[in-house]
């Protein structure tokens, strides 16, 4: 099961990149939301107990560990407030650019 | 009160600045400025002369503040006999300067307080470094010195040969301040302190270790390139674009002394080792003869007088190198009676200039009949220069030829340090004759030139140091100066010096080499026209003024290539980090920096253990994520794309529920919902066109390109599985932090409920944090389209809502919605209001917390924009005003923390009210300080969520019916 989700996080972060990498400023957003998700995945997998049992003290038995939990959590929403933020971003760069092809934008060309 | 110097010149430093930014101040004629702040360093000298007489009893002093407690740092002073003769030339020097700067500068139009504010600034950098007791504030101050420096080389700014002057100075000398810092920082590691006083007493431990040839060359390139030793001694000609005034204070007495007082001031605990002996000593005799051999062709009085000082800063160096008693004694003679004539040359160089507009050796002569001073001082200058008796200048050839032929040295070395001692010398003296002769005697060669002698304030102030080196020779021995001397001697020696200042010392070799010098030095000067026209045509070709240009050159066309590199291709940049973050990984996991890539990890054969029921939800979990990740990438529109990341987000949070963390998956599906509305939303206000064409775009692109990002993310998502296994099959199985969490969520917080209370309590100024930078995206995104756009005029901005009385029930994208989905938002909103509701109440002890109750209100909020459109939600729903509920949420957040922070001098620290009162609440009900705190973030959640649907569901204009 270990290998199973390793894989599958290794699998969303490639797929994340390879969409941030892409020329379609839809799919590159995509991919950064693709990449938070894998971080999450990911973060939750730093957790030290194999727990069976949710973080509640009023349950027995071996809890899931609650600190990346926590993380994630906070991790979550603020991941929904830069992509808002990145999504404004886009709009505005891509009208006065009058694109929505990122190759199209090269003003940082020397 | 050893800081006393320092406070009266930064303080006259800021009296000066008056002068020239405070606009009624500007008028003030310049030689009052000058002489009003020349009271700072006249203070300073006298005080520091206070200190003479424990001095010469052999104390040092010492001043010192905490600086950095925890990096055991000080700022201190600390006088000895060595800092005490710099600090004495700095601040006497500077007195004259001044005044001699004031009178300079009379009748120009321009402001010049400027030029006294940089001078008083680099004198109190430079008696900041003589004086430092520690090698951080030393090296602060000599920084200080260097950056000061450039500033009054390039003073005169609009010439381009001063910029140009000036740069060469700062990278230089600024470069070797680089490598100083990392010498001196290597002496303190080995010491074990930075302070002065412990490393002096070190030397044996710094001698010994194995980073002794490290320090050493980088403390000697320091100290070479800032006292312009060759081949650095290129800067200083360059630098004499500065204005006289500060090329006799810098150039002469002070800044190019910095370096050999630094060497002079580690020589106890650094010398005496062969390394030290060699370089020095090597260092020291080429560059006296450079200095002295080139300034022989120079035409103007100011690089000829440049030119003779890297000789004499040559002769200091070598003398520090020596390790015999009577060279440290040669030393400070040296510095002193090179302070005292060199000054008063430069200062009468100044003189000549301003009264007769050139310093051209070619055109002047014969300036003695009208300007009878300026010759005197000259003469008396020029003697000591050329090492004749009855002047000081005369002791000090005198004694650095006795040390050239000291029997303590190997033999070889006499005859060669004594064979260039003697050329340098007669060079010395024809370079001299050069400058009085051909200036002040024979006739004139421009008629036009009418000159006349200058004011007394400008002669005076050569006239006292040429004065006192024609005293200190003729005068029989001052004990007080003598004895000061020698304790500065001592200081460099680190051990007694005797020091004697009597002129005759009877018939013996120096002084026989002496009279040698002095023939062939009146000889070279008799037949300098000869001499210097064989000079002139000979010497012209290879310099290292063109390898410091041409290594200019080299960084400006490294520069124009590097910078041709910047394609404008954002994609390829990210390409560039990304990849390049592959391959550190890759050459960490290769040099086994991270455990991932052992063999037996590799070689363990994937298990299949569906221990638990849950198991095959796991993996129907993984394949959902795995499937639907392949979908956003090969699905062709935009839209199913984004429907395909939104099944992700779903399939990620039936992960999380495994796990199990049901917090987290709650907030997981109502985050991913909304996500998946302002995606939408954001997506609706890119043109139509546009996006077809960019549709297109996935794979558009050639086969390399997409093979080289297949690579880079391929590489990184094998990176990051290896990891992920590592972290998933090594679980540590123990926490440094969580245990403590678990044990105390109950008692300390009354949460049943760990991960929230974690959030709202443990972390919670985290968590304030948190909904700080959410209601600053929200904003963030309301500032961007509805204020940047309109300013930059962009079709995107945002119109004021439409005030129409009638409005179509027209959902996004102007489609019409059926009257069964518009009476489930009118029953959805408040549903999701009480489910909130529910939410905050509960989440201490449930899974759920403010977020979720805040994002489920906002999914309300959304279907009603989805459903009725953007105006006709404006309308209906005109309660709900996002800035404020942001407002209310943070200040509800912050009055909550504050008054846990009243009740239990904590900021944020858990408040259980309801416990503490004693009031009869139902089950699971706790009235909290973190239940205030959960509404806080709902609130911000709500309005900062509701301020991007309203920002983003604004119709753009060009989908307007």
């Amino acid at each position: 099961m270990e290998l199973l989700t390793a894989l599958a996080v290794g699998a969303l972060f490639g797929i994340a990149i390879f969409q941030i990498l892409r020329r379609n400023v839809i799919r590159s957003v995509i991919g950064l939301i693709l990449l938070g998700n894998a971080i999450n995945l990911f973060l939750l997998s730093a957790g030290v107990y194999n727990g069976t049992v949710a973080a509640y003290t009023t349950l027995a038995g071996p809890y899931s560990d609650a600190l990346p939990q926590a993380l994630v959590l906070t991790a979550i929403v603020i991941s929904m407030g830069a992509l808002a933020l990145t999504l404004a971003l886009l709009i505005i760069v891509s009208a006065r650019y009058k694109t929505s092809d990122l190759d199209d934008i090269t003003g940082l060309r020397y | 009160m050893l800081y006393l110097p320092l406070l009266f010149i930064f303080t006259a430093a800021g009296v000066a600045a008056a002068f020239w930014l405070v606009p009624r101040q500007r008028t003030w004629p310049m030689p009052r400025v000058a002489a009003l702040t020349a009271a700072a360093p006249l203070a300073a000298f006298i005080s520091l002369l206070r200190l003479v007489p424990a001095i010469t009893r052999g104390e040092t002093l010492v001043w010192r503040i905490e600086w950095v407690h925890e990096l055991n740092l000080a700022f201190s002073l600390f006088v000895d006999g060595l800092s005490l003769l710099f600090a004495l030339i700095v601040s006497g020097i500077g007195v004259l300067v001044l005044v001699y700067a004031g009178y300079y500068f009379q009748g120009d139009k321009q402001n010049h307080a400027r030029f006294l504010t940089w001078l008083l600034l680099f004198m109190g950098c430079m008696l900041g470094l003589v004086l430092a007791g520690d090698v951080i504030t030393l090296f602060i101050f000599w920084e200080g010195t260097s950056i000061t420096s450039f500033l009054l080389v390039a003073y005169k700014s609009k010439d381009e040969a001063a910029r140009r002057g000036g740069l060469q100075a700062l990278l230089i000398t600024g470069g070797g301040g680089i490598a100083l810092l990392a010498g001196l920082l290597l002496v303190t590691h080995v010491a074990g302190s930075s302070d002065f006083g412990v490393i002096l007493q070190s030397g044996a431990a710094l001698r010994s270790s194995s980073l002794y040839p490290a320090m050493v060359l980088l403390v000697a390139l320091g100290a070479f390139t800032k006292s312009a030793q060759a081949p650095a001694h290129i800067w200083l000609p360059r630098a004499m674009t500065a204005p006289t005034p500060a090329s006799a204070f810098l150039h002469s007495a002070t800044m190019v002394k910095a370096g050999v007082f630094l060497l002079a001031r580690l020589n106890p605990t650094l010398g005496g080792t062969d390394l030290w002996f060699y370089l020095l000593t090597s260092v020291g005799l080429i560059t006296m003869l450079t200095g002295a051999y080139l300034g022989l062709k120079q035409h103007d009085l100011k690089a000829l007088l440049a030119y003779s000082t890297i000789s004499q800063l040559g002769v200091m160096v070598a003398m520090i190198g020596q390790g015999v008693e009577i060279a440290y004694k040669a030393l400070v003679i040296s510095v002193l009676a090179h302070a005292l004539y060199k000054s008063a040359l430069f200062m009468v160089a100044g003189i000549v200039d301003h009264e007769t507009g050139t310093r051209d050796l070619r055109r002047l002569g014969g300036l003695r009949t009208t300007m009878p001073i300026s010759f005197v001082v000259a003469a008396v200058a020029g003697l000591s220069m050329a090492g004749l008796p009855p002047l000081f200048g005369f002791l000090a050839k005198e004694t650095l030829l006795a040390t050239t032929t000291h029997p303590g040295l190997p033999q070889w070395l006499n005859f060669v340090s004594a064979g260039i001692a003697v050329l340098a010398g007669a060079l010395m003296l024809a370079q001299a004759g050069l400058l009085v002769w051909d200036t002040f005697l024979g006739r004139p060669r421009d008629a036009t030139i009418r000159a006349h002698e200058a004011p007394a304030g400008m002669w005076l102030a050569p006239a006292i140091p040429a004065g006192l080196s024609l005293l200190l020779g003729l005068a029989p021995e001052p004990q007080i100066v003598v004895q000061a001397l020698a304790k500065a001697a001592a200081a460099a020696y680190g051990d007694k010096v005797k020091v004697s200042l009597a002129l005759w010392t009877g018939l013996n070799v120096p002084l026989l080499l002496s009279i040698v010098a002095i023939s062939l030095g009146l000889a070279i000067f008799a037949a300098r026209g000869q001499v210097r026209g064989w000079l002139l045509h000979n010497g012209e070709g290879w310099s290292w003024q063109r390898v410091y240009e041409g290594g200019l050159v080299a960084v400006d066309r490294l520069a124009f290539w590097a910078t041709r590199l910047q394609n404008g291709y954002l994609r390829r940049y990210l390409g560039v980090m990304l990849g390049t973050l592959l391959l550190l990984l890759l050459a960490a996991v290769m040099a086994g920096q991270t455990p991932l890539l052992t063999l037996d990890r590799l070689l363990v054969l994937p298990r299949f253990d569906f221990a638990g029921e849950l198991a095959l939800l796991r993996v129907l979990g993984l394949v959902m994520v795995v499937g639907t990740a392949l979908a956003t990438l090969v699905l062709k529109r935009d839209l199913a794309a984004i429907i395909a990341l939104s099944a992700l987000g779903l399939g990620v949070a039936l992960l999380m529920a495994l796990e199990p963390a049901p917090d987290v998956a709650l907030v997981q599906v109502v985050v991913d919902i909304l996500s998946t509305v302002i995606l939408v939303l954001a997506i609706t206000r890119l043109p139509r066109a546009e996006r077809h064409r960019a549709q297109n775009l996935t794979f558009a692109q050639s086969r390399g390109g997409l093979l080289r990002d297949g690579l880079i993310a391929g590489g990184l998502g094998a990176v990051v599985a290896l990891i992920t296994l590592s972290l998933l099959s090594t679980r540590p199985r123990v926490s440094a932090v969580t245990p403590f969490y678990a044990a105390n969520a109950k008692p300390l917080t009354g949460a049943r409920d760990i991960v929230g209370a974690i959030v709202v309590d443990f972390r919670g100024f985290d968590t304030l944090i948190e909904i700080s930078v959410f209601a600053l995206a929200g904003l963030g995104v309301y500032t961007l389209l509805r204020y940047a756009a309109k300013t930059a005029n962009d079709r995107v901005a945002n119109p004021p809502p439409a005030q129409a009385r009638w409005l179509s029930t027209r959902g996004i994208g102007r489609q019409p919605t059926s009257a069964f989905v518009q009476g489930l938002a009118y029953v959805m909103l408040p549903l999701a209001m009480m489910i909130a509701l529910t939410h905050i109440i509960y989440g201490h002890d449930q899974p759920g917390d403010g977020f979720t109750a805040g994002v489920i209100i906002s999914l309300a909020v959304a279907f009603w924009y989805v459903v009725f459109g953007y105006e006709q939600t404006k309308q209906r729903l005109s309660w709900l005003k996002p800035r404020p509920l942001i407002g209310a949420g943070i200040t509800l957040a912050l009055v909550q923390a504050f008054a846990s922070w009243w009740v239990n001098a904590a900021f944020f620290s858990p408040l259980d009210a309801g416990a503490r009162l004693g009031l009869p609440l139902p089950y699971g009900f706790t009235l909290s300080a973190s239940l205030v705190f959960e509404v806080a973030i709902c609130l911000t959640v709500l309005g900062s969520a509701s301020l991007v649907l309203d920002t983003l569901g604004h119709p753009a204009d060009f989908e307007k019916d």
